[in-house]
């Protein structure tokens, strides 16, 4: 894996300076604010009813799930969408991939150091805005009802641990697909997947909310990541410099 | 003088095509290699195996001793491909950096200036190289191949697209590189002019076959037809050209104004006509060997292969 922190600190700044990083973040400030706004208002509504603490807790929970598993998959989907795949269709079509890959860098180095690279940045990004959920529903809602803070460990693990697990195997995956096929099949898995995991979350907190303060439902989402690795793991076998290269636009004699 | 590249019996096929059929050539230390052969005869794809981008199906190839297939090979070898592959959004610098960290050098800053002022850019050194010329681009291509000072560069036509005075600009570039640095030069290119002028050997390649490969002066002696040119102070007479033309070993072919063309026979040599031609009261000016040009050669040679 020589060589692999150059390309992810390569591709991290170009991330940083590319206008999709402007776009992102602009759209995830709106979701984070409206988010930390909108939610202790519908929160502080329903407490306002005269809700006893164990009447409360479910409601909690629910408010609480549903902020710690929607903010940060919104963010990484967000981040992922527009980072992951056009970035690599650029570089496959205008040269610089193979010029990279004609270097002691192995392929496997060059797609660790690209899915780390975005998935940096956007798991940082995710932790704060998640962050800033969570504290703007507790010391404006919680805080003030409960005398406390709430954040269930589950949720905690869930939010900032296999979520962002989750969407890591997500993007490697979507690497490899845009490194050795068309780039454009790596968007689609990863929106995809990204838009069937948003809906997993939206039903089961619309239906089974309770599950997501879970332990079983962080496992599901360990499940998932690893299931997700696992078939990125199997498709590495096919990562190689030729494949690549004879999927990169340019003529082969 | 060493081996720099050494093919041995590569064949490469992509689907049903066979690319590259049992190719085997060798490219000595200190060459200026020339890789000639029209589109789609196979270089490009010589070139990624070269790189360790292909992998050929069989035969074997390396690079100052190492198998092309391990990394430590292409630690030893710079490279331009067709598409100079060069970041846009960065800068000269930033792109010579990021190659050189790539290669693992620790404090690359003194080599980069250096080689920023041999390519003559380092007062463009800061601008994002979108906003540089083709000729700019490749000579800036051919910066970051010598980065990480590697002995062997490996260049793709590396003119091709770029205007006459660019053209200049990225073969002074490369016969610098040779001569100045002491570079082994392997060069594909269309460009028999170019060829011809900077390289010392060379092989040609068509539909995937080694047609021609060799010394560059030693194919254009061989391919000349041992022609000699003498040229007079005057044309000479029409009897003592009918006279000369019949003494048949001379192997007098044309007259053109002052200057005859000979092939003797074997055992003839040119002082031998000299004389003979000052004898008969010729003023001689000057006496060539005539060599073949290399777009002579290169067109009898892809003659000889067309099917008929």
């Amino acid at each position: 894996m020589k060589g692999m922190p150059v390309v992810l600190q390569s591709d991290v700044g170009d991330i940083l300076h590319s206008r999709g990083f402007l776009i992102v973040a602009i759209i995830i400030g709106v979701i984070t604010v409206g988010a930390a706004v909108g939610v202790p208002i519908a929160l502080n509504w329903w407490l306002a009813t005269g809700l006893v603490w164990e009447e409360a807790k479910p409601l909690l929970e629910l408010f609480m799930g549903l902020a710690v598993n929607y903010v940060p998959l919104i963010v990484l989907f967000t981040c992922m969408a527009t980072w992951a795949t056009d970035p690599i269709a650029k570089e496959k079509a205008k040269g610089p991939i193979e010029s990279l890959l004609a270097t002691p860098l192995t392929a496997r180095a060059v797609w660790i150091g690209k899915s780390l690279a975005i998935f940096l940045p956007a798991y940082i990004i995710g932790l704060i805005a998640t962050l800033i959920v969570i504290l703007a529903m507790n010391l404006a809602s919680i805080l003030p009802t409960t005398g406390h803070f709430v954040l269930p460990l589950p949720e905690a693990f869930t939010s900032f641990l296999l979520l962002p697990l989750l969407m890591f195997a997500l993007i490697s995956l979507g690497v490899i697909f845009s490194l050795i096929t068309n780039p454009v099949i790596g968007q689609t898995i990863i929106i995809f997947v990204g838009v069937l995991l948003l809906q997993v979350v939206g039903q089961v907190g619309g239906r089974i909310w309770w599950l997501l303060a879970s332990w079983d439902y962080a496992l599901y989402n360990l499940a998932g990541a690893a299931l997700l690795g696992m078939i990125a793991f199997y498709l590495l076998r096919s990562l190689s410099k030729e494949k690549i290269i004879l999927s990169s636009k340019g003529k082969w004699a | 003088m060493s081996d720099a590249i050494r093919l041995e019996g590569i064949s490469k096929q992509l689907g049903e095509r066979e690319i590259l059929r049992n190719l085997s050539f060798t490219a000595k230390q200190g060459d200026i290699f020339g890789y000639l052969g029209p589109n789609g005869a196979g270089k490009t794809t010589t070139i990624r195996i070269l790189l360790g981008l292909l992998k050929p199906n069989s035969g074997k190839a390396t690079i100052l001793g190492e198998d092309v297939s391990r990394d430590e090979a292409r630690r030893k070898v710079g490279f331009v491909l067709e598409n100079d592959g060069l970041y846009d959004n960065k800068t000269a610098e930033e792109n010579l950096w990021y190659y050189a960290r790539i290669y693992g050098m620790a404090k690359p800053a003194e080599r980069i200036d250096r080689i920023l002022n041999l390519v003559e850019l380092r007062d463009r050194a800061k601008d994002k190289v979108g906003t540089y010329s083709k000729g700019m681009r490749q000579r800036l291509a051919l910066a970051r191949a010598m980065t990480h000072n590697s002995e062997l560069l490996v260049l793709d036509e590396p003119t091709a697209g770029v205007d006459p005075s660019g053209q200049i600009e990225v073969r002074e570039v490369i016969l610098n590189m040779a001569y100045r640095e002491g570079k082994t030069i392997f060069l594909s290119s269309h460009n028999l002019g170019e060829v011809q002028r900077i390289c010392n050997r060379i092989a040609l390649i068509d539909r995937g076959e080694i047609k021609l490969y060799g010394e560059l002066e030693q194919l254009q002696r061989e391919m000349s037809g041992n022609e000699v040119e003498i040229e007079t102070t005057e044309a000479i007479s029409e009897p003592l050209f009918a006279e000369l033309k019949s003494l048949s070993p001379l192997g007098l072919r044309d007259r053109k104004d002052r200057v005859l063309t000979f092939v003797p026979q074997e055992g003839v040599r040119i002082p031998d006509i000299v004389s003979l031609l000052v004898r008969q009261g010729v003023e001689i000016e000057g006496v060539s060997k005539k060599e073949a040009s290399l777009e002579e050669i290169y067109s009898a040679i892809l003659k000889e292969v067309e099917p008929s």
